[in-house]
């Protein structure tokens, strides 16, 4: 029988224990994970407690109040932030995501205007939101007149984030399979047929995701604002969008400027509302993404 | 409208999906087809009832030139293989046939390939309505992420067929030999089939459009034997209403389903560049039993490629 040409004795599965490095390199991944949720965890208890005396319905039921910081409360602040997220989705979102199709479908990537499209997008998204406040004053405040409205805040906002979504939604799009193109040309669909019924349906779930972390983004910005010179203590809610306005950071930010000890409470409450917002976005994003999960 | 060039003596195969000629589509013409295959047919190279007639087709990837002067014809309701060691250029001649090559940036066809009568190079001629006839199954399966059901649909909705959809479907997977295996899951998505299942699914989405002629570059490389069969003997089916080119790298295959078989390899040419060239394109039966060049012989004998 010379079936079993091995000797057993060079038979040897048993583990020889796995080396050092290895054992190394799984504690240094799940202290990193630690270090980033307990954080994470930090910031949230602490902001509840310092928080919690104020965190009732007078918060989002009241205006903020100079003079009565103990009742004082948040709304304008809230709707502000709502008006310009949902104006900036409105435009940023569409804007952003054709333009990715075109930059991931149709640009000849061989041209040189193309490319330098494509590092100026990039290099757009590590510009500091600052600098988009100061071009958001200039231009559209004062040169196209829109003074410090809702609009201009939402407009400002969505050249923030429009380089974050491209890159975002490029990514996504990059991420269907090319066989996938291939199979519905092949069968005499147009190009857009192929990219309207076959690559954005697969790339829902990317480009959702990217969208929605770009508008957290936005969310928490209060240097855009500040610079817009958006009034921190408005004391109505924005009618359209043509009215003055504040946002909730910015709201924080003053109230935290102010040496009263109920200003502060007010602050950690606000910030509470403020996480609420990102988290409750952030888990549509999940929510989407598992819904629309592709296996290839 | 094939009458002059072909030498046929009574009646002509006349394409079930003629290229519509200067706008006006000639369908409904009722000739009675004439099969090309059996054994009183004198042996000839060319196809008599040509689909595609090539003729000094050279395929460019920006300035290399992948396939050099390639003639050969495409039989209508045949199956033609085409065989030949990996990189000898036989996808890219293939994607030639439905302008998938278009696709590729830089890729450029020169010479000349006629779909009937038609340049399907010509300046007038739309690609896509070129895919829509000229039908493509791919080495791996690729199946839409959607359901088996919409993966069938998909074709026919955007080439906007009107009428039953769910007899559209039924009858495509029917054809493709799929239809006992899915009925029960049609709603369920394409991607939970089995290879061989999502291959078939692959080719019934292509008859779905009703096309013309379908390519199938390696359909069965990923497939088991039986699955291999099947497929296989669905081709063999589908030559009643369909021409068929099939690339494959299985000498067996080829040898068991095509007509005929063009035989392709690499050669290097004066300046140190290797090009793909057809060596010989003949009936089947003649390349494996009889073949006239060498290098054919060795290749189907496994003494090279
Ligand atoms: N997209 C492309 N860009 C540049 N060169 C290409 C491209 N596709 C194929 N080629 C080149 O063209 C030649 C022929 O390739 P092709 O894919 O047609 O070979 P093949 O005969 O189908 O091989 P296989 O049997 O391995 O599939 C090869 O030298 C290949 O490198
Ligand atoms: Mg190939």
């Amino acid at each position: 029988m010379a079936i079993l040409s091995t000797p057993r004795s060079a038979v040897q599965l048993a583990s020889k224990g796995r080396p050092l490095r290895e054992h190394l390199f799984r504690i240094a991944l799940l202290a990193s994970l630690a270090i980033a949720i307990a954080f994470l965890a930090m910031l949230i208890v602490y902001v509840v407690e310092e928080g919690w005396p104020r965190l009732d319905s007078t918060l989002w039921e009241n205006q903020p109040s100079i003079r009565r910081p103990e009742t004082a409360g948040i709304q304008s602040g809230i709707l502000g932030t709502l008006w310009i997220i949902g104006l900036t989705a409105l435009m940023a979102l569409p804007t952003g995501i054709l333009a990715a199709i075109y930059l991931e479908e149709y640009a000849d990537k061989t041209k040189w205007y193309n490319r330098l499209i494509e590092l100026n997008i990039s290099n757009l998204a590590a510009v500091p939101s600052i600098v988009y406040g100061i071009l958001g004053l200039g231009m559209i405040a004062r040169w196209m007149q829109f003074g410090f409205t809702v609009m201009t805040g939402a407009l400002t906002v969505s050249l923030l984030v429009l380089p974050i979504v491209i890159i975002s939604a490029r990514e996504a799009i990059r991420a269907v399979p090319p066989s996938i193109r291939e199979g519905s040309l092949a069968l005499g669909a147009t190009q857009w047929q192929t990219i309207y019924r076959q690559v954005l349906p697969a790339s829902v779930p990317g480009i959702a995701t990217g969208s929605i972390l770009a508008l957290s983004r936005a969310i928490g910005e209060a240097a855009p604002f500040l610079m817009l010179g958006a009034a921190t203590l408005v004391r109505f809610n924005p009618e359209g969008v043509w009215s003055t306005f504040t946002v909730l950071p910015l709201q924080i930010y003053s109230f935290i400027a102010r040496p009263q000890e109920e200003f502060a409470i007010l602050a950690a409450a606000a910030i509470v509302i403020l996480l609420a917002i990102l988290l409750l976005m952030n888990s549509v994003a999940i929510w989407l993404r598992n819904r629309y999960q592709k296996r290839w | 409208m094939s009458d002059v060039r072909n030498p046929l003596p009574t009646g002509t195969a006349v394409p079930r999906n003629p290229m519509p000629t200067s706008g006006t589509a000639e369908i409904g013409v009722s000739v009675p087809n004439v099969s090309v295959r059996g054994p009183e047919v004198p042996r000839t190279i060319e196809a008599l009832d040509p689909v595609f007639t090539v003729s000094g087709l050279s395929v460019f990837y920006g300035d290399y030139e992948a396939v050099r002067g390639v003639d050969m014809t495409i039989g209508n309701r045949e199956i033609t293989a085409m065989i030949g060691p990996s990189g000898c250029g036989k996808s890219t001649v293939l994607r030639c046939f439905n302008r998938m090559n278009d696709l590729i940036p830089g890729a450029r066809a020169a010479g000349k390939i006629l779909y009937h009568d038609e340049d399907l190079y010509g300046d007038h001629v739309d690609p896509i309505e070129v895919r829509r006839r000229i039908g493509m199954v791919f080495q791996k399966p690729n199946p839409f992420p959607k359901s088996i059901y919409d993966n069938i649909a998909y074709g026919p909705k955007v080439n906007g067929v009107k009428g039953k959809m769910d007899d559209i479907v039924e009858e495509a997977l029917t054809k493709a030999a799929l239809w006992d295996e899915v009925k029960d899951k049609i709603k369920q998505n394409a991607l939970s089939l089995s290879g061989g299942q999502q291959q078939r699914l692959c080719i019934a989405r292509a008859i779905a459009v009703k096309p013309d002629v379908i390519l199938m570059d390696e359909p069965c490389s990923a497939l088991d034997p039986i699955a291999t069969t099947k497929i296989e003997d669905l081709m063999q089916e589908l030559t009643r209403d369909y021409t068929i080119v099939i690339v494959t790298h299985n000498m067996q295959q080829a040898a068991r389903v095509s007509d005929r078989t063009a035989f392709f390899t690499a050669e290097v040419d004066a300046d140190g560049v290797r090009h793909g060239r057809l060596v010989e394109f003949d009936e089947t039966s003649r390349i494996f039993t009889n073949p006239s060049d060498k290098r054919t012989e060795d290749y189907i004998t496994g003494r090279f490629g």
